[in-house]
Parts: C-alpha cells; sequence; structure tokens
C-alpha cells in the first residue's frame, strides 16, 4: 500500500514536472522572440527684449566698486530710464497698464556662467527680472516696467533661479543719485 | 528523501516561473548599454551659422548636426533617435568662452556642444539605431530674451531637423546624396533632450502633435531638465533622468514631467519613468561640458555653482564622498537612454524590468547607487490605483471608493498639491531641497500632493480598503507606491534609513505582511548637507506580490502600511497602486 502511494505520488510529479518543463520551453522561447526584435520677466507683444536692451537709456544710478564680490565676482551695478518709442500695454501686479517708460538694471562682474537655470536679479525681497547676459558674459541686465521695485537703499543681489537663499548681494545699495 | 528533493525542485521551478512571469529579479535581462555587433559610420551635415529662423526669435540659428549609423544600411528603414544639448557658452577663443551666435570675434569659433553624446549614440547605432545630435548654440545665444526661455525656439528646430532627416529618407540630398533614401524610420522616433533641450524636446512632442503628428515621436526622455514652461507628454513613453548632485538645475525641476503626466490624460497608454541617479551632475552627461574637455567653459557644476559644495559628504570632495566620476555618470546615462528607447522605439521588451526598477542596474550603469521610479499607463489590466491621494478627500477616502483611514500618525494631512494644501511640504527648507514642490519660471501650477505624515511608536498604521469588485489584483505584479523619508523631521534620525511593513489583508482575514527593506533601499536618508541637498525625491517601492504568500490575492481586502519597524519616523508619500510592466 505504502509502495503503491510513493508510486502515485513519483508518476503526479513527474506529469506536473513535464508540464512545467513545456512551460518553460514555451517562456524562454517567447523571451528568445522578443530579444530578437531589433529594434526676462517682460512679457509685451509690443517691443522685445532685445529691443529693449538696445533702445537708448538715460543712467539714474551706478555702483562704483572696483573690489569682485563672492562666486560670481560682482563689481557693481548701473540703472537705466528707458523712453518708449510709444506707450505700450504691459501686465503689472496683474493688471494692464499703459507705459512709456522701462527700467534697465544691470549687474556686471562675472565672467557669468552660462547655465540653464536662468539669472535672477532682485531689490530686497523683490525680483527684478529675468536678466539677460552680454556676449562677454560681463554684464546680466533685467527690464522693468515697475518703477517701484527700484527702492532707494535697497539690496541689489543675483541668484541663478528663484530660490532666496541662494542670492548673492552687491556690496553697493542702491542709490538712484549716483549717477550725479 | 528522494521524493523531497523532488518537491525541492519542483518549488524551485514555481518559484523561477513566477519571478518570469513577474518580470522581478529577472538576473538574464541583458546590457542595453553593451555595444552591439554592428559597425558605426559618424557623419555631419551642416547648413550654415544662420539656415533657420524660430518663429519670433531673435536671430537666426544653425543647422547641425552629426548623425551616427550603421555602416551597413541595408537593414533600413531603421529607427531614428534625436539628441539635443542643453545651454552652455556658445564659443570661444583661446581660453575663454562666451555667448554669441554666429562666432564673429576674431579667431572664435562654435563650441560643439551637440558632439557630447557620442559616446551613447555610437553604441545604440551598433545596435540599428540612427542617431542624430543637433547644435543649438543660435538658440543658447539668445534665449534668455524669449518668453519661453527658448522652449519653443528648440522645438521647432528638432522639427526643422526631422523635415531635413525626411527629405534625406524620402528623396535624398546634400551631403549624403541617396545614401539614407528608405532607411529612416519616421513613425518609430525617440527624443532626448538634456537641460534645457530637456523642456525642447516635451515641447517638441507636443509642437509635432499640434502639427498633426507628421513624425512618429514614440519616446521622450529628458536628462537633467528645466521645466520652467510645464508642458506635459501623454500618450508617449517618458522617462526623466534626475541626478541628485545637478549643480545647475540643482532643484531637479525635472521631476515635474512624470509628476504632471500621470493622471493628465484618462486612459492614456504610456508607461513613465524617472531615475534619481546618486552622485551624479548636470555637466558630466555631456562630454564637451566635462572637465576632461579641451574646451572652455567646461566645470564639474556641482564644485563650481554650489558655494561650499566641495564639502558636502556626498556631492563633495571630501573622503568617502559618493560623487561619480565622467565615465561612471556617463555609464548610467548609457544604460538607461538604451534600455529606454530600445524598449520604446525599437520594442526590444527584454529591458522593460531595468525600466520598471525590477532588474537591477546592468554593468554599463558602472554603480547601482541610483533609484528608478515607474507609473504603469492609464490601463486596467496594468494598474489599479488605489490611493492616488490628490485632494484632501483621499485621506478618509481613496481612488476605488473604500475607506482611507490611519492610526497613530501625525500629521496626516496633504502638501505640495492644489490650494488649500500648502505649498511646500518642508516650509523651512529652500525649493532645492524638495523638486516635486519647486516653483516653475514661467508656469503657476503647483507640485506634487503628497501625504505627509509620521509615528512615534511601533503602532501607527495606515490602511486603504479596497472594495468589492477591484479585490482581484493576483493579475497584477506588484504593489507599488512613492515614498521619500522627509529628512527635515527630527523623527528620522541623520543617516538612518527608514523601515516598515506592508500588509495585504484578504477577506477571510488572513494576512500576510513584508518589510519594505527586503525589496528596496528607496526608504535611505537623503545624503549630503550643503546647498540643494540633502533632498526628498519620492522613489517608487515596487513589492511583487509573489512575496505575500498565505494570502488569497483574488481577494484583498485591504492594504496597510504598519509602521513597526521603527520606533519612530517621518514621511512622504503617494501614489499607492497595483501594477504591472507595460506589454
Amino acid at each position: 500500500m505504502h509502495k503503491r502511494k510513493n508510486a502515485a505520488g513519483r508518476y503526479l510529479l513527474k506529469t506536473i514536472g513535464t508540464v512545467i518543463g513545456l512551460l518553460l520551453l514555451v517562456v524562454a522561447g517567447n523571451a528568445r522572440a522578443l530579444a530578437q526584435q531589433v529594434a526676462g520677466s517682460v512679457n509685451n507683444e509690443e517691443f522685445t527684449v532685445a529691443q529693449l536692451l538696445k533702445l537708448p537709456g538715460k543712467v539714474l544710478g551706478e555702483g562704483k566698486n572696483t573690489r569682485p564680490v563672492g562666486q560670481f565676482k560682482l563689481l557693481k551695478y548701473r540703472v537705466e530710464e528707458v523712453q518708449l518709442p510709444r506707450s505700450i500695454k504691459v501686465e503689472l501686479l496683474g493688471q494692464k497698464v499703459e507705459v512709456d517708460k522701462a527700467w534697465r538694471l544691470t549687474v556686471t562682474g562675472g565672467p557669468f556662467p552660462v547655465r540653464a537655470l536662468p539669472a535672477v536679479i532682485w531689490i530686497d525681497d523683490q525680483i527684478v527680472g529675468y536678466g539677460v547676459e552680454n556676449e562677454l558674459l560681463s554684464e546680466i541686465t533685467a527690464i522693468t516696467f515697475d518703477r517701484s521695485l527700484l527702492s532707494e537703499g535697497g539690496t541689489i543681489s543675483l541668484s541663478y533661479g528663484e530660490d532666496k537663499q541662494s542670492r548673492v548681494e552687491l556690496p553697493e545699495k542702491l542709490s538712484l543719485s549716483s549717477a550725479r | 528523501m528522494k521524493i523531497k528533493m523532488q518537491i525541492y525542485t519542483l518549488a524551485f521551478l514555481i518559484l523561477f516561473l513566477l519571478l518570469n512571469n513577474t518580470g522581478v529579479v529577472c538576473a538574464q535581462t541583458p546590457d542595453p548599454g553593451a555595444p552591439g555587433p554592428l559597425a558605426v559610420t559618424r557623419e555631419e551635415y551642416d547648413f550654415g551659422d544662420t539656415a533657420f529662423t524660430p518663429t519670433n526669435f531673435p536671430g537666426p540659428v544653425e543647422l547641425r548636426a552629426s548623425v551616427h549609423y550603421p555602416t551597413n544600411l541595408s537593414g533600413g528603414p531603421l529607427p531614428l533617435i534625436i539628441f539635443l544639448h542643453g545651454r552652455h557658452a556658445t564659443c570661444f577663443t583661446g581660453g575663454t568662452a562666451f555667448l554669441q551666435w554666429p562666432c564673429t570675434m576674431a579667431g572664435s569659433q562654435p563650441i560643439p556642444s551637440y558632439k557630447g553624446y557620442d559616446y551613447v549614440s555610437e553604441i545604440l547605432a551598433s545596435h540599428g539605431y540612427v542617431v542624430v545630435s543637433i547644435s543649438a548654440n543660435g538658440i543658447n545665444a539668445k534665449d534668455n530674451q524669449v518668453r519661453d526661455l527658448g522652449a519653443l525656439a528648440r522645438a521647432e528646430l528638432i522639427q526643422k531637423h526631422l523635415d531635413i532627416l525626411n527629405n534625406f529618407s524620402s528623396t535624398g540630398g546634400a551631403p549624403f546624396g541617396t545614401k539614407f533614401i528608405g532607411k529612416l524610420d519616421m513613425t518609430r522616433i525617440g527624443t532626448m533632450g538634456h537641460s534645457r533641450g530637456g523642456e525642447g524636446v516635451v515641447r517638441h512632442y507636443i509642437l509635432n502633435n499640434s502639427l498633426g503628428s507628421p513624425y512618429g515621436v514614440k519616446a521622450v526622455f529628458p536628462l537633467a531638465p528645466v521645466d520652467f514652461n510645464r508642458p506635459v507628454v501623454n500618450r508617449a513613453a517618458l522617462s526623466v533622468l534626475l541626478p541628485y548632485c545637478d549643480g545647475d538645475v540643482n532643484d531637479l525641476q525635472g521631476v515635474h514631467f512624470y509628476d504632471d503626466a500621470r493622471y493628465n490624460v484618462p486612459g492614456d497608454p504610456a508607461p513613465k519613468h524617472y531615475i534619481l541617479v546618486m552622485g551624479a551632475n548636470h555637466n558630466f552627461y555631456n562630454t564637451i561640458w566635462s572637465p576632461s574637455s579641451p574646451f572652455p567653459g567646461s566645470a564639474d557644476d556641482w564644485l563650481a555653482f554650489t558655494p561650499g559644495g566641495s564639502s558636502d559628504p556626498q556631492c563633495g570632495i571630501v573622503k568617502n564622498n559618493q560623487r561619480l566620476t565622467e565615465t561612471q555618470q556617463r555609464g548610467t546615462g548609457t544604460a538607461y537612454l538604451t534600455a529606454f528607447f530600445r524598449a520604446y522605439v525599437g520594442g526590444e521588451s527584454q529591458f522593460l524590468p531595468l525600466l520598471t526598477g525590477d532588474a537591477p542596474p546592468p554593468p554599463s550603469a558602472s554603480t547601482n547607487n541610483l533609484f528608478v521610479s515607474y507609473h504603469a499607463p492609464d490601463n486596467p489590466e496594468l494598474r489599479r490605483d488605489v490611493n492616488r491621494l490628490l485632494n484632501a478627500t483621499n485621506l478618509t477616502t481613496n481612488t476605488l471608493g473604500g475607506a482611507a483611514t490611519q492610526s497613530g500618525l501625525t500629521p496626516y494631512d496633504l502638501c505640495g498639491g492644489d490650494a488649500p494644501e500648502p505649498a511646500k511640504c518642508l516650509p523651512d527648507e529652500p525649493n532645492a531641497r524638495q523638486p516635486h514642490t519647486t516653483p516653475s519660471a514661467r508656469s503657476s501650477l503647483r507640485g506634487l500632493s503628497q501625504l505627509r505624515s509620521g509615528w512615534v511608536d511601533l503602532s501607527g498604521l495606515y490602511k486603504n480598503e479596497l472594495p468589492g469588485g477591484s479585490r482581484d489584483v493576483s493579475a497584477f505584479q506588484a504593489v507599488q507606491f512613492r515614498v521619500s523619508v522627509n529628512f527635515a523631521d527630527a523623527r528620522n534620525l541623520a543617516g538612518l534609513a527608514q523601515d516598515f511593513s506592508v500588509a495585504l489583508t484578504d477577506a477571510s482575514g488572513s494576512v500576510s505582511s513584508v518589510q519594505v527593506s527586503s525589496f528596496s533601499s528607496a526608504l535611505y536618508f537623503p545624503p549630503g548637507s550643503v546647498g540643494p541637498v540633502p533632498k526628498v525625491v519620492l522613489n517608487t517601492v515596487r513589492i511583487p506580490l509573489f512575496a505575500f504568500t498565505g494570502v488569497n490575492l483574488r481577494n484583498i481586502r485591504s492594504i496597510e502600511f504598519k509602521f513597526d519597524q521603527r520606533l519612530q519616523g517621518a514621511l512622504l508619500l503617494t501614489d499607492v497602486a497595483f501594477a504591472s510592466a507595460p506589454q
């Protein structure tokens, strides 16, 4: 009786083993078949940033520092007022307003790296705008239509991306009478 | 004794079959990054520095590209892979780099960023692909002057090159004559973009669709990408590579491409992936941008752009740092770019386990210290979302309509998603340390909605019940979720990996529980201490269902996360699902 049970068990195992073997062949064959298949903060439609960078400007303020500071070897700033050839509508703080002036804030130093993240120029905790490098990588300029951002005595700083913690400050505060 | 042996053999065979069927482990997964059997030829075409002007772009750009292809083209038409480099200095003279286009200064020459991916182009071409790497210096010189920072210009440049390649393949033309006629398969295309090129390939996918999909883009791979405008890829395979020690795009904002695409289009048949590569930086993926390059402007971006970065224990240059060398880092690019394109453009499905994370990195990757995340296609046979954790409702009712409950967890809230969720999950940490919620330069979209939670004894529990009709999970390969240790929560001890249990309970009350650490190392404590690191990146944990023994997978009543392995801890979590690899 015991022997017969063993024999039946062996037969059952043999059968299951054969079925599994066949299944393995199918799976392996399928895998082989698969393996063989080869296989600037400015947002207006009337003037481009390029145009606004080229328009003549009146210098309202300019730093005097000559000692490079920090990671980007920052030197000084320059604020220019740009009279637009005609009034345009721009969006400021979520509202459409008509403006006839723009302001350029330029930071000098470098050579500035050409990075994927854009340079961002700040005054205190406000973003003035995303910066555009000049060809020699010695200047970065942001353009704004919002005069109120240019706060007298404000701290000017530069970052890549908008993370406040990574800002590097210029040694001089903003002075709009410093060009005189 | 003999019968015992036979039973062991049988058990082994059954286990082997199960493993094979689930796609898990797969020690036999071949290395996609190993050189292939075909000889490769490299040539270029060049239609000049000012041959093309993208729409509303402030200047003309070049039409120049390298082409790697199998020397013997008789097997064509061959699938086509497009590479697009990112933002970098455009010209140089002597040891000085600058930003101009064309390079008109005396003695100046272009920096050939488009040659920086030759190492992976050669591998792909040796496996039967035509790889075209596009030069985009003209865009780099002026892209900060346009609102979208060059995304559309890059997209149009790619499309223009596809038009050129289509001409090569249909009518032929200089400089190749008739060589490529009938040899380029314009219905099987993959695109890879690095850095700003990463957003460029995503934007291109949308542009090509908007034109009626004249070209068949099957797979899109942004590598260390920016995501300023938040365009989204759906209905094409997506993979994003995120270098943990990226010193340029140091907030890893490209993870938004994956996060934004997940549930964007109901029925989206495309899989999505990302690979977090520990110890990798931004520049080493391009040989021209790397310190070993002879061109000025190259740098180890982590060291160059991270103040104090050299002293970081993970990404710096101190003893026992975890940084990859240039060669090792390119190995990770080679492995996962080739796996992705060979799987989704070439149909070589044997590489899918690498892309789901079920198989370990192949030898060509040169490191095991990376994490693969995977989102299955929106197909009921491949993915059943248990809890997407998208809004406050999901704190009490999961995506399946079952109860979501907790005990002993604090907080138990959502963060990072749309208001009223707080915009950031780690309120006192900089954006660069929390990529899933980092703001976008040209979009007001919020980030990833995440469950923020923690526990203070071994009884913490998070439970999702499966309602009737969704309890048969036997056809899926795995239960999976995305998770990160919250390094800013003091309940996690610095440097110590977390762990917890995942338990399935069936209708009869039988419970099977497994530890996460048995299947994944994603519960690491995020390393680093300087600037953008440590950072929370929610990596996918996939636990194969065969691990849950003694429960009836045809009738599972609930899935529980039991925080019973560490006395205390805190996590960020999302995307709880049952899922399988693409078919």
